[in-house]
């Protein structure tokens, strides 16, 4: 305890007088001669000890009353609770919910106002010389600053200029990333307050998260103070789009997609008649209406088709009045291709029509070209011989090559086509009858350029009663994705005769088995190997396409022939969309995801520039427009022959748009979680028994937490209490007073 | 400035050396107008003031009151009726002497003055008192005694009706000093042996000591079929207890009984026990048929005096 006007305390002296007057009045007394002795002798014999006691008694309360009063001026301060100097700098760090939920309104005052508004609060109250960072939850835990700030005053501009909109907080990820920040920091006292409006969604597991929380903190060598600050309220009545659905494969201008979007009504009433808008770059392409009743979720499917090449940014937009905007639509990017360059190898040239081994791939990629249709193919494919000049092919940079019973390659071919894959180039390597499969094994699979070694040639090609058929499973591989829809036809039905059979190096069982010998380099080798996907079997288990990734590019191996010769696959009517979702695939897939996750890079890659190129330098620069719509320059890092631009800033959900030196530009959509549209909150009974689990306090509000940090630096007044305990004994006094004259006779 | 009208006795009372220190012409003049009246019949030697228990000796006529039916036909005035036309009784009252002896406390305990008092000890009240007494006594031709007392009789000095009987007892009272502790029980009784003859016994005492011994005393007194009157006397200190600081209380009556203490402690106590002594004594007197008369020194003891002979007066 400590007394804020010390000097007065002397005062408690004045606790003498009484004494001193006792003292007086004992040795300077009256005398008086007195004749009814009989009844002041009665009264004095029966009550001599009770008197003694009760003179103590009243001397000591008499004593008591100028030392509380003296108490009550000086104004003292319990300190038994304080933990630090009143003047004590402190390590805080506030993680600060960004998420889009934050913007929700309540009582006419968006959520993430009043957040900043106590983190201000409690912001400037730090004592001078305390270090302060802010930590935002949204999308991915990111730190305001890159060190911690000194000045307070600072940090609270700081906190003023930020927006909330980012993506769904994950709690667990920024809480570890606060007591990461904490034990870099250098004070005694650390702080870790979380402002969030703290929805379950953002908690879920939370019982995990606390409790691993809780032991981190305990493992700390300085224990940090957890506090929780819940801002907002509960608000009902929200609609969102969930999700967009669409399919992945390539499109060409022209080509229709199909736009499904999720809707959910989170609230209690319906919302009739509400219109939905699909935006094709920004402009209004076509409007629904849908009802959707309390707590259900419907769809509505948009065709849509584009009419340029290029990256193009769809959104479907919902208008309802609701308290969260945000969530009233949802964008995604999608490249629309213009053409995709093909080069078909033969390796068995005949010059009688659909006798060549390429005929029926050419014609399948380039169905309307064959067709003499108006309508543009998306596949351009050119076809040489494997006698051809392989080098300048492969140097014109096709998106696809198709090696079709080629029987081998020169060494330079070989080196050439090895080049081309790393840099990102996509081959499909169809057997046949004319393939040194001994070659193939030596010179490609030696050196990892084919997926899997060729084996022996199974089947025949006159005997139906050996030839296999696909196994019509879920397929998982994008290129086959398309058939798991069994209007879009059934690979089972085809027949293959012949094929060989691929022994694939390492599959996850070959990795099991090594490793229970006890070879654990070799489990090792085999897991390297594991790019290799099996993306297709035959019915007698044999791998009929196995993928394999090689550097930027990828290489797919087909163990029978591409045209009729082994099997009737091009007699199907599937043959057409296999080849075509198969080769687009191939083609496409080694283009960064446009539509990512918020926190995840958005990556391009932009043909290299030939001047460039030749230093080897990465100096392309590239502009990118976020969100909010700021604008950054990015440089880029050369990756083979392309130049990769990466931008790792996507925390907020939205459109992100980067624009080449020439002009063209690449779109990226970042998405969110959408778990929460759901404007639930913890319940103060769920937030309380969260901050138990963590070993945290909550806090009703800013002045609460900053009360209480007062109590813990300065203690706690009690003069008022001493106040109440000096009329207490005056009054106690003069009750004693009445109730001890009032003696036994 | 005209003085009250005295009777020629009071003149004559006057002229005697030593009385008019202890009685103010005031005080005379209010107990002349006076009568003490004894509430019993005593035995009397000689024709008074008081009614005597031999019937048609020594009538004396009192007073005429309106006759109401059931008065006897030969009490009624024939002569007023003459001259009223009204019925009227004629009332007499037959007189007889009084033996009244005053037995005045001179123990310690009455040595107390307070200082409301007017720098009067209880003893100097006391003995005014009864100087009083006995001038009215002898004014009626009473006979009148005194006996003084503490722990035992002092001195006594027999009844007599003589005018010059006062001198003697003024001597004695003016000679007496309060000392010496009390016990008034075995004073009383042996004052019961020494007092013969029945009569009034004025009591003149703070009547501080045992109370059971005392009451014994006075039924001993009623038992010998005296009248007796107690001027019980109290200082306004004895009363109220008013001290506030520390004090040391020592006995009057007996060296080294000394008690230091807080009275505002002790003041409700000795009251309380004051009001319980008090009340014990007034209930004895009752269950004896005695007169307690409580007087205090800061009251003018004279009117005091005659207050309550006139409450005697009206009560026959």
């Amino acid at each position: 305890m400590t007394l804020l006007n010390g000097a007065l305390a002397f005062g408690a002296l004045a606790a003498l007088i009484p004494i001193i007057l006792h003292i007086l009045n004992r040795s300077k007394f009256r005398q008086v001669e007195w004749g009814a002795m009989h009844l002041l002798e009665s009264v004095v014999k029966v009550n001599h000890k009770r008197f003694r006691f009760e003179q103590w008694i009243l001397l000591a309360v008499r004593c008591a009353i100028p030392i509380l009063l003296a108490l009550c001026l000086a104004r003292p301060v319990l300190t038994g609770s304080r933990m630090l100097a009143g003047d004590a700098p402190v390590s805080m760090v506030v993680l600060l919910d960004t998420s889009y939920s934050m913007e929700a309104t309540s009582a006419g005052v968006e959520n993430f106002e009043k957040a900043v508004d106590a983190a201000c609060a409690i912001i400037e109250a730090t004592p001078r010389g305390s270090e302060i960072t802010v930590i935002q939850t949204g999308g991915a835990p990111t730190p305001l600053f890159d060190q911690p700030l000194f000045d307070s005053e600072a940090v609270v501009r700081r906190i003023r200029s930020i927006h909330a909109g980012y993506g769904a907080s994950d709690m667990q990820q920024s809480l570890d990333a606060g007591l990461a920040t904490l034990a870099g920091m250098s004070h005694a006292r650390r702080e870790l307050i979380v402002i969030s409006d703290f929805q379950p969604a953002d908690w879920s597991g939370s019982a995990n998260v606390a409790d691993s929380i809780r032991q981190q903190v305990e493992s700390m060598t300085i224990k940090p103070a957890l506090s929780l600050l819940q801002v907002g309220e509960a608000v009902v009545g929200n609609v969102s789009i969930e999700s967009l659905e669409f399919s992945n494969r390539p499109l060409g201008v022209g080509q229709q997609l199909s736009v499904r979007a999720n809707l959910r009504n989170h609230g209690e009433t319906a919302a009739g008649n509400a219109r939905v808008i699909l935006k094709i770059d920004g402009k209004e392409q076509s409007v629904s209406q849908v009802s959707l009743a309390a707590n259900t979720a419907t769809q509505t499917l948009f065709p849509c088709s584009f009419d340029e090449p290029g990256s193009h940014v769809i959104e479907v937009e919902v208008a309802v009045d609701d308290p969260l905007k945000t969530d009233n639509r949802f964008a995604a990017a999608v490249t629309i291709w213009d053409q995709i360059d093909v080069l078909l190898i033969d390796g068995d040239p005949v010059s009688q029509p659909l006798k060549s081994e390429t005929d029926f791939l050419s014609v399948a990629l380039t169905p309307y070209s064959f067709g003499r249709m108006k309508l543009t193919d998306l596949v351009k494919t050119k076809t040489v011989s494997h006698k051809a000049n392989l080098k300048a092919e492969f140097e014109a940079q096709p998106k696809v090559v198709v090696l079709a019973n080629l029987p081998q390659l020169t060494d330079a071919q070989t080196n050439e086509m090895q080049r081309y894959i790393e840099s990102g180039g996509a081959v499909l390597i169809c057997a046949g009858n004319r393939i040194d499969t001994a070659w193939y094994n030596k010179h490609l699979f030696s050196r990892g350029l084919l997926p899997a070694e060729f084996g022996l040639p199974r089947g025949k090609i006159d005997d139906k009663g050996q030839s296999a058929r696909i196994v019509a499973q879920r397929f998982e591989h994008p290129a086959l994705q398309f058939f798991n829809d069994a209007s879009n036809g059934d690979l089972s039905t085809a027949e293959i005769r012949q094929w060989y059979e691929l022994k694939v190096p390492a599959d996850r069982s070959m990795i099991l088995t090594a490793l229970q010998n006890g070879d654990e380099d070799a489990a090792a080798a085999k897991e390297t190997e594991s790019k290799t996907v099996v993306m297709a079997r035959l019915d007698n288990g044999d791998p009929l396409l196995v993928e394999k990734t090689i550097g930027d590019g990828v290489v797919v191996q087909m163990a029978t022939a591409g045209d009729a010769d082994w099997s009737d696959l091009p007699m199907r009517p599937y043959y057409v969309p296999l080849m075509q979702q198969l080769v687009t695939t191939m083609a496409t897939q080694l283009t960064p995801p446009k539509n990512i996750r918020t926190g995840e890079p958005a990556v391009a890659m932009f043909p290299a520039d030939p001047e460039s190129a030749a230093d080897g330098a990465g100096d392309y620069s590239v502009s990118i427009v976020v969100p909010d719509g700021s604008r950054l320059n990015l440089r880029s890092t050369k990756q083979g022959n392309r130049q990769m631009v990466r931008f790792d800033g996507t925390r907020r959900p939205g459109v992100y748009t980067m624009t080449s030196p020439d002009a063209s530009s690449v779109h990226f959509v970042a998405s969110t979680s959408r778990d929460e549209s759901n404007l639930e909150v913890l319940d103060r009974t769920a937030l309380n028994t969260l901050a138990e689990q963590m070993s945290a306090q909550t806090i009703a509000s800013p002045a609460a937490y900053l009360e209480q940090d007062r109590l813990r630096r300065n203690g706690r007044e009690i003069w008022e209490y001493v106040l109440v305990a000096l009329l207490a004994f005056l009054f106690l006094e003069l009750v004693l007073q009445q109730t001890f004259s009032r003696v036994r006779t | 400035m005209s003085g009250p009208r005295l009777a020629p006795t009071a003149h004559w009372f006057l002229s005697m050396p030593h009385v008019a220190d202890v009685l103010s012409a005031r005080d005379i003049g209010k107990f002349v107008n006076l009568q003490v009246l004894a509430r019993q019949v005593v035995e009397g030697t000689c024709s008074g003031l008081h009614k005597s228990p031999h019937k048609g000796f020594s009538v004396e006529f009192k007073e005429h009151r309106q006759y109401v039916p059931g008065d006897e036909i030969r009490n009624i005035d024939w002569k007023v009726y003459g001259k009223t036309d009204r019925l009227f009784i004629r009332e007499y009252e037959q007189e007889t002497n009084l033996r009244a002896t005053i037995l005045l406390d001179s123990s310690g305990s009455m040595g107390y003055t307070g200082s409301r008092s007017n720098g009067l000890t209880k003893h100097d009240y006391a003995i005014r008192t009864a100087a009083c007494l006995s001038y009215l006594l002898l004014q009626q031709q009473d006979s009148v005694g005194l006996v003084t007392f503490d722990t035992k009789v002092r001195s006594y000095i027999p009844p007599r009706a003589r005018p010059k009987h006062l001198q003697a007892i003024i001597n004695q009272l003016d000679k007496t000093k309060p000392a010496d502790e009390t016990e008034l029980g075995d004073v009383f009784h042996e004052m019961v042996a020494k007092i013969q003859r029945r009569g009034l016994v004025i009591i003149i005492s703070d009547l501080f000591g045992d109370l059971d011994h005392l009451l014994k005393a006075l039924a001993h007194f009623r038992h010998a079929r005296h009248e007796m009157l107690i001027f019980q006397i109290w200082d306004p200190d004895e009363l109220d207890f008013p001290f506030r600081q520390w004090t040391q209380f020592s006995s009057l009556e007996t060296a080294n009984r000394r008690h230091l203490v807080d009275p505002a402690q002790i003041r409700r106590a000795y009251l309380e026990k004051l009001a319980l002594f008090r009340e014990k004594l007034t209930n004895g007197c009752n269950r004896h048929r005695i007169n307690l008369v409580p007087m205090s020194t800061d009251q003018p003891y004279s009117d005091a005096v005659a207050a309550y002979l006139g409450l005697r007066r009206r009560s026959r």
